[in-house]
């Protein structure tokens, strides 16, 4: 049996790849045939919908209407994930919201499946953030993303440190995302287009768009190399009843970072 | 090759070229290559190169080696050295692999860049995207006694195996190496590519920067001081490579006919 699932993709930090990781996820479910929308919280600009227009609507997550324009529709919508594109700032307020209206009491009665996914950049304070971001967390699935997409070293981190935020998070799951060519990064923003579309060399229209064979072929390798990772941390699995969830909940393995990993 | 072939049926098959000229479809990508230095690849590159070139069928030639002399410093009209250290290089050169289909390319790959070459390919799926354009992968590999090129020729095998991997026998080096277990034919084609020993006197003359097979039968003043024996001996020895590749051409082109009747 499936249930609806809300996946926040956010960080207090800008910069950091949260709309690169949501249209990741986007492209993955979009994969494996799930029906999803995305809200793109950018307001009034959106930089989500540039790349996903056909199931992204651009809301003001701090404004009552727009709140119940997402949530009160999670169930009644054919899509069985939301995700909500959070915009650098907003991930603390948008969760004490979340908790004030009771929207986190609902996933602790396992009526949907609410996950976060927490980009990380390299400073320390993303380090704090984790620590701020993890009370809300308790019943969620909780992923820290460390996204290399654009070689971010995180030198800021001692090893020690950052082993003692994320074992305070008992159910946290570390997700990587490996490093992109800067110039195959760049193409695809230019074509304004979900990876899986670049790939397949087309533009918002499906025409043929005439994009770099070598280009293509590295995001596809890097798209694999993502898509792989979010099959190790069984993200599916968030889509199942609850009683294999249960099963399934802390049973993905935190793999240690290698360089090799990071950089494939 | 066909060592019993005589000088006069092997001038008719080779001046089968017309034919071949205009045949349907596009030309293969040729890839030579070896994980190891001094093993003839590009003499192969070369000689490959000039079989196009004497039929005056268009050829482009890339010359991958970082280490002089290379295929460029015997080929330069027709040679291009590519840059595949960085993005943009690597979009160049692999982006035109596969555009302009006509065209026969030919990579000569030298040891160092083997590893960064195949690992690129292999990213970008250059290969599969080749033959999704009906383009054939050729991968020509020199083998030799090393358990490097063994190895490594097991590994192009298993990562690539809708190529085709022909083992080359260069007779300086391989010499009655056999291909048997080490270095077993990975392609539909039937062909069997070797180099034979060159005597000292010509593979001096070849190993000259400006030496070019074609010209040492078309512009004899420019050799003056190569004995009647030596150019007897090249002449022969560059027919014979040419007589394989023909060989490998046809068969390609056998191959091409049998899926599409398929």
């Amino acid at each position: 049996m499936e249930r609806p699932a809300v996946i926040l993709v956010g960080a207090d930090k800008g910069g950091v790849g949260k709309t690169t990781v949501s249209r990741t996820l986007l492209d993955y479910f979009a994969s494996r045939r799930i029906a999803t929308r995305a809200f793109d919280t950018e307001f009034p600009r959106g930089t989500l919908k540039r790349f996903h227009p056909t199931i992204t609507d651009v809301v003001d997550v701090t404004s009552v209407p727009d709140q119940m324009k997402i949530f009160d529709t999670v169930e009644s919508s054919n899509a069985q994930v939301t995700l909500i594109d959070i915009r650098a700032g907003l991930m603390t307020p948008t969760l004490e919201a979340l908790r004030d209206i009771g929207f986190i009491d609902m996933t602790k009665r396992d009526e949907l499946t609410f996950a976060v996914f927490h980009i990380l950049g390299p400073s320390i304070a993303s380090l704090d953030e984790i620590a701020e971001t993890s009370k809300f967390l308790l019943d969620a699935r909780y992923f820290l993303v460390k996204n290399f997409i654009n070689n971010t070293t995180f030198f800021d981190w001692d090893e020690r440190t950052y082993n003692s935020y994320f074992n305070k998070i008992p159910h946290a799951v570390e997700v990587v995302v490996p490093k992109l060519s800067e110039m195959a990064c760049e193409q695809v923003e230019l074509s304004a287009v979900p990876f899986a579309t670049f790939i397949a060399d087309k533009k918002a229209n499906g025409e043929p768009a005439g994009n770099s064979f070598v280009l293509r072929g590295y995001v596809r390798h890097w798209l694999n190399n993502v898509f792989a990772e979010y099959d190790r941390v069984r993200l599916l699995d968030l889509l199942q009843a609850q009683d294999l969830a249960s099963k399934l909940r802390g049973s993905a393995k935190i793999t240690e970072l290698s360089p090799q990993r990071a950089n494939s | 090759m066909g060592p019993c072939m005589s000088a006069l049926s092997l001038d008719r098959y080779i001046d089968f070229r017309p034919e071949l000229s205009r045949r349907d479809g596009p030309a293969p990508i040729y890839v030579v290559c070896s994980p190891n230095r001094q093993v003839g690849k590009t003499m192969l590159a070369r000689l490959l190169t000039e079989h196009y070139l004497a039929d005056a069928r268009p050829v482009a030639a890339f010359d991958l080696a970082d280490e002089g002399p290379g295929l460029a410093d015997f080929l330069n009209r027709h040679v291009t050295i590519p840059n595949i250290n960085d993005m943009r290089g690597q979009v160049q050169f692999f982006d035109g692999l596969i555009e302009s289909a006509d065209v026969p390319k030919i990579i000569d790959l030298s040891h160092r860049e083997f590893a960064n070459f195949f690992t690129i390919v292999d990213k970008i799926g250059l290969f599969e995207e080749a033959r999704r354009r009906s383009i054939e992968p050729l991968i020509l590999f020199l083998i030799d006694p090393s358990p490097v090129a063994a190895n490594t020729y097991g590994l192009l095998r298993r990562r690539f195996p809708g190529t085709s991997l022909l083992p080359v026998r260069n007779l300086t080096v391989a010499k009655g190496l056999p291909y048997g277990a080490s270095f077993p034919h990975g392609s539909t084609l039937v062909v069997s590519l070797e180099m034979s020993v060159l005597g000292p006197a010509a593979r001096a003359l070849v190993e000259r920067e400006s030496f070019s097979f074609l010209e040492l039968g078309e512009r004899t003043w420019r050799y003056p001081d190569v004995s009647a024996r030596t150019r007897s001996e090249l002449d022969a020895w560059f027919r014979r490579a040419r007589f394989q590749f023909r060989e490998m051409e046809l068969s390609l082109m056998r191959e091409r006919i049998l899926t599409g009747l398929q």
